[in-house]
């Protein structure tokens, strides 16, 4: 049976500002001036958005949006509190309000001041999900991703032999794919030896492991179908998108297994709902909060065996005109950190052939995940519209 | 609402300390007492940690804190050289030890006296007590 979701929504608009480090904005101004792009490219007038869902923490409430956008009738306001999983798993969520009548047009922003305000550390004690490890963790030296994240990599590294070379090779790549987008923070060359040069965060991830602090707003809009058909650009649907938890959600320490993500769970329901499997996917954004997330995802999503990973990325497989190009506009390790929302624009643009020089030739099918909050994981898999 | 100006130089950064729940209350003042208390569910008896209210595999909410054997091998680690917290800048870099204690619960906790070269899967280790001030003790790995 064909899943009730399966390409009954649509990205229909797609907004991002400068990506900065530095700005004098706030987060709240960041998310509306993305959002009224995000409106523009659509079409659609932004009084007539009833759906909103903005990142948590993030400095924006739902009521900020009727007060500055003047939305007449808000019929569902919700926070995804999972972290750098939220961004996609927001797809899911306002995939289900516009395919059964709830809303028409649901507007999901981000706006972070992650450089010129308050920076990880900092940030992190507002996410409800970490109280455990501020309980454990924080008082014997462990409070950031870098560090958290750290001790999953390190057994990867140990149980496979995946190397440092072969997370210098996602650094690298990826910011080759930076330096084609005009709109990102690292915009020069990057190479194996500037990685291995850099300094140790939490071993094993360098400087050049881990994602940027950066500033900046991005917005989507999702409406349903039936109505992103007529409106201003080609339609890109959602045919498949999910969330999923992972078991110890809350402490990593006590995960049974540490390279188990959500991810494990949710990428099979999305694959189904969509009816296609890791073979069909020409272009894919990966949330790369660290290089080593890239690698793990792309196992678990069935792109190549666990283990294999680290080799999967190597000659240019990866890479524009590779097998697999991913993170086609930088991601957030070279473009900006606007927790993966950046993913989605980049995977829409690729679906609408609006790319430029970053383009993956004849793009139909991709895909985009969002991990975070100590390993929630979401997907969606995007379809450009024959 | 005036405040006068600080004339002395910002105090030294804090270590980050925890913040009992009531279902953690026990394992801490364990902790105090240079014990190892874990949790163990008085209907199955399995073990859990960290503390909460209900067991994940029989959901009983009665349970008992019991010491625990103290040794336990390496699972992961990490050696965290940016410190995060400016309390941890003087004794970064510090290695971070994720252990499989015998007592079958993971324990993170910094490795003292142990090189970063003699770092391997499966590296026996024990658990031993450090005192940060009167009310807190917390888990600390050596060389068993």
């Amino acid at each position: 049976m064909v899943h009730p979701l399966r390409d009954k929504a649509a990205v229909s608009g797609i907004g991002e500002t400068a990506y900065t480090r530095g700005t004098t904005k706030s987060g709240l101004a960041l998310q509306l001036e993305a959002s009224l792009k995000a409106l523009d490219d659509a079409g659609i007038d932004p009084r007539d958005v009833d759906g909103v869902i903005p990142y948590f923490p993030g400095g924006a409430i739902a009521e900020d949006f009727i007060a500055n956008l003047g939305l007449k009738d808000l019929t569902l306001s919700a926070f995804i509190p999972m972290g750098g999983a939220t961004c996609v798993a927001a797809i899911q969520m306002a995939a289900m309000a516009v395919t059964t009548g709830v809303c028409k047009h649901v507007l999901i922003s981000v706006g972070r001041t992650g450089y010129s305000g308050s920076r990880v550390s900092t940030r992190l004690q507002q996410f409800p999900v970490f109280a455990q490890a501020a309980e454990f963790e924080a008082p014997i030296g462990m409070f950031a991703p870098a560090q958290l994240y750290a001790q999953g990599a390190r057994r990867h590294m140990e149980l496979y032999g995946t190397t440092a070379r072969q997370f210098a090779e996602v650094a690298v790549v990826t910011r080759q794919h930076a330096i084609l987008n005009g709109n990102v923070v690292m915009n020069k060359p990057l190479t194996v030896e500037d990685h291995h040069a850099s300094r140790m965060i939490s071993d094993p991830f360098r400087l050049f492991d881990c994602s940027l602090e950066s500033d900046g707003g991005a917005a989507v809009i999702i409406s349903a179908t039936d109505r992103a058909k007529d409106l201003r650009k080609p339609l890109v649907t959602i045919a498949g998108t999910a969330e999923g938890h992972p078991d110890s959600p809350a402490s990593i320490a006590q995960r049974p297994d540490l390279l188990e993500f959500g991810l494990v769970k949710s990428a099979p329901r999305a694959f189904a709902m969509a009816g296609v499997g890791p073979k069909d996917i020409d272009v894919a954004e990966i949330y790369d909060c660290f290089t080593f997330t890239v690698i793990r995802q792309l196992e678990i999503l069935g792109f190549c065996k666990t283990g294999e990973g680290g080799p999967f990325v190597m000659d240019g497989r990866i890479a524009l005109g590779g097998e697999l190009p991913i993170n086609t506009h930088g991601g957030l390790l070279s473009q900006g950190h606007v927790v993966g929302l950046n993913h989605v624009i980049e995977l829409t643009r690729q679906l609408r052939r609006e790319a430029g020089r970053a383009q993956v030739k004849d793009a139909e099918l991709g895909l985009v995940t969002g991990y975070g909050d100590m390993g929630d994981g979401s997907i969606a898999i995007l379809r450009r519209a024959a | 609402m005036s405040q006068a100006p600080a004339l002395t130089a910002p105090p030294a950064p804090e270590r980050p300390l925890p913040t009992p729940t009531r279902e953690s209350q026990p394992y801490w003042d364990g902790m105090r007492e240079g014990r190892f208390l874990l949790q163990y569910c008085s209907s199955c008896g399995k073990v859990r940690h960290y503390p909460r209210p209900v067991c994940p595999h029989c959901f009983s909410m009665e349970s008992e804190f019991k010491e625990a054997p103290l040794g336990g091998s390496l699972h992961s680690w990490t050696v965290c050289h940016h410190p995060f917290n400016f309390f941890f800048k003087a004794s970064a870099p510090y290695i971070v030890a994720l252990v499989d204690m015998d007592a079958g619960v993971r324990v993170n906790a910094q490795l003292h006296g142990v090189p970063e070269a003699g770092l391997k899967i499966g590296r026996r280790v024990k658990l031993g007590f450090e005192p940060v001030n009167k009310e807190v003790t917390l888990p600390v790995f050596v060389a068993e």
